[in-house]
């Protein structure tokens, strides 16, 4: 690591003036310890984040709930309240990493983590996400990546939240310049998917405060595939929520990860729910309207029957 | 204390007064680390410190490790580097494999995460600072009775974890322990002998002879 200087902020608008152009804000580390170490990022100064009041706490209501950009991982997986309206939220903590990383990762962090992808990765190789000017894993190894992209790097969104939190149609609220705008997690990502060089739409100083989660979906599941069990990112990842009422679905949202720079998501998809009584037929229509026109590079081929099989059992997990 | 029982009055056990003091004393010792923290936030707000050296108190152990750090140093490299707490270990560097596991206020965190600076104000605990006078605790002789280790290097970080699991849960069910420890990897592949040692600190590991307790998948 380089050194840099460090400093505690007490509110948002001192966060952002010490942040500055040089600076990098530091919640539970996890993610910007580790560029830190491979010299992928260099700022001037950290930002303590974490002594900001009032940015950890989980506040439940009748119609959105409010969760704090520093509310850890652990917090989502074990919240009672949590698990009981929002059950593919919790599980998407609780698939996050260890304990030691869920106990330290906040809901901030993990939305704007960085590409896990290993030429990205690797302090000596440049490639298009690093300005440089090809992508290595398009001609290279490609088993963790995108069967979807606008632009020519394939790393994915790895963000466990971020997709349980693209189905249960929530917004994060993310102070820019002085003003708090509220984004879809598909805006959050949007810049990814067609600048290589962006891992999500987040400017320089642009702090998350929260994200607003709304009731009105009564079902939500959540489910992954890795290589290992457990502590593993997803080889493919798919979450799904819907109002569930005499059998019938309506607003359903399904979102994929780890198969596109965004969470992905197909409002035809969405739309040909509506109404619809879940079975393995009706879950396998939505399926294929989800994967249409991927694009898989050799040795991610796989991940389409996966994604496939994945959004099938999601689906029909709503109903129990 | 809670002594309205009439039957009882003026008389509790030496038990229970023993446990009301052990329990104060705690509680007394956490507020002052959460008071200690909170002030130490409050100095320290706003002000840029570093890149170079500048003070740092760690609690290690139940003791104050004055140390001169830059805010750069991890809280492994401080407790390995700048004194001689070695019993952390480093594997990775990058929080994948879970050697370098401490306790942070009970919770489990890998040191090699986390910024020395930032742990100031808590409690931190190495395994050097689980046995108590001299007397190992009850998941580090379950681990020496199983023989759970081959060459011992990722055993400071599963102690770690396990002691955490069993402070919050007295009685974990094999699936329970495996949860707690996916975060820690043992190169020698010693993990049945690690679950083994974990059930017998957790007191459940006598029905293993009868029963099928743990299942290897
Ligand atoms: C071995 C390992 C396995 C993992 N497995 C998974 C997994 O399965 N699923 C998964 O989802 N994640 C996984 N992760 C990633 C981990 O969850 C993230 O690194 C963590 O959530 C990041 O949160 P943090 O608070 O530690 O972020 P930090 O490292 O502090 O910050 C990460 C980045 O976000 C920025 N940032 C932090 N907070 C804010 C904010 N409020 N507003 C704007 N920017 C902010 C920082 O500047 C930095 O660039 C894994 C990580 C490791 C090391
Ligand atoms: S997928 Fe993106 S991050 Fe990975 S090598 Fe290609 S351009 Fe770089
Ligand atoms: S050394 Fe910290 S997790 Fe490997
Ligand atoms: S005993 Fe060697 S790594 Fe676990």
């Amino acid at each position: 690591m380089k050194s840099f200087a460090y400093a505690s902020a007490r509110s948002v608008d001192s966060a952002q003036q010490m942040v500055g152009d040089n600076g990098q804000y530091l919640a539970g580390g996890n993610d910007l310890l580790g560029l830190l170490k491979e010299y992928l990022v260099d700022p001037k100064i950290l930002v303590n984040i974490k002594s900001i009041p009032g940015m950890d706490k989980i506040e439940p209501s009748g119609k959105v709930w409010n969760i704090g950009a520093l509310v850890t991982v652990a917090q989502i997986e074990s919240d009672p309240g949590i698990k009981k309206t929002f059950p593919g939220l919790a599980q998407a903590a609780a698939d996050v990493g260890s304990q030691q990383i869920r106990n330290v990762a906040s809901v901030g962090g993990n939305l704007a983590q960085h590409s896990r992808c290993w030429y990205f990765r690797h302090r000596d190789v440049l490639c298009l996400k690093k300005e440089g000017d090809m992508c290595y894993a398009r001609h290279g190894e490609n088993k963790f990546h995108s069967l979807f992209t606008g632009n020519n790097c394939i790393s994915p969104v790895v963000s466990n939240l971020a997709i349980a939190f693209a189905a249960l149609d929530a917004v994060a609220v993310v102070q820019r310049e002085g003003q708090p705008v509220r984004m879809t997690m598909a805006e959050l990502y949007a810049k990814a998917f067609d600048n290589p060089t962006a891992h999500n739409s987040l400017n320089p100083g642009d702090l998350i405060l929260k994200v607003e989660v709304p009731v009105t979906r009564t079902h939500s599941a959540y489910l992954q595939t890795s290589e290992k069990h457990e502590f593993d990112w997803a080889l493919v990842s798919c979450a799904a929520a819907a109002k569930v009422a005499d059998g019938k679905l309506s607003q359903a949202r399904v979102a994929l990860g780890s198969i596109s720079p965004v969470p992905h998501q197909v409002k035809g998809a969405n739309d040909f729910l509506e109404g619809k009584t879940l079975d393995d037929a009706t879950a396998s229509q939505a399926a294929d309207l989800i994967l249409k026109n991927a694009k898989p590079h050799g040795h991610n081929d796989y991940k389409i029957p996966m994604a496939h099989a994945m959004i099938r059992r999601t689906l029909l997990k709503l109903n129990g | 204390m809670n002594n309205s029982d009439p039957g009882k009055a003026g008389s509790f056990s030496r038990r229970s007064f023993l446990k009301s003091i052990g329990t104060t004393a705690v509680a007394t010792a956490a507020a002052q680390t959460q008071s200690i923290a909170a002030e130490l936030e409050k100095a320290n707000a706003e002000t840029t410190i570093g890149p170079g050296a500048v003070p740092v108190t760690l609690q290690v152990n139940g003791e104050a490790l004055k140390l001169q750090l830059e805010p750069r140093v991890t809280l492994l490299d401080a407790l390995r580097n700048y004194s001689s707490l070695t019993g952390s270990k480093e594997g990775c560097d990058r929080g994948t494999c879970g050697a370098c596991t401490v306790m942070i206020d009970d919770t489990p965190v890998y040191s090699c995460m986390k910024l020395a600076i930032e742990a100031q104000g808590h409690a931190i605990t190495t395994v050097e600072g689980l046995a108590k006078d001299g007397k190992l605790t009850k998941v580090q002789q379950a681990f020496m009775e199983r023989d759970a280790l081959m060459c011992g290097y990722c055993t400071p970080g599963f102690v770690m974890s396990v002691s955490a699991l069993l402070k919050k849960n007295f009685r974990p069910t094999a699936d329970e322990v495996r949860h707690a420890c996916v975060g820690n990897i043992c190169r020698c592949g010693t993990y049945p002998r690690i679950m083994e040692a974990a059930l017998q600190a957790a007191g459940v590991a006598t029905a293993m002879n009868k029963t099928e307790v743990i299942t290897y998948g």
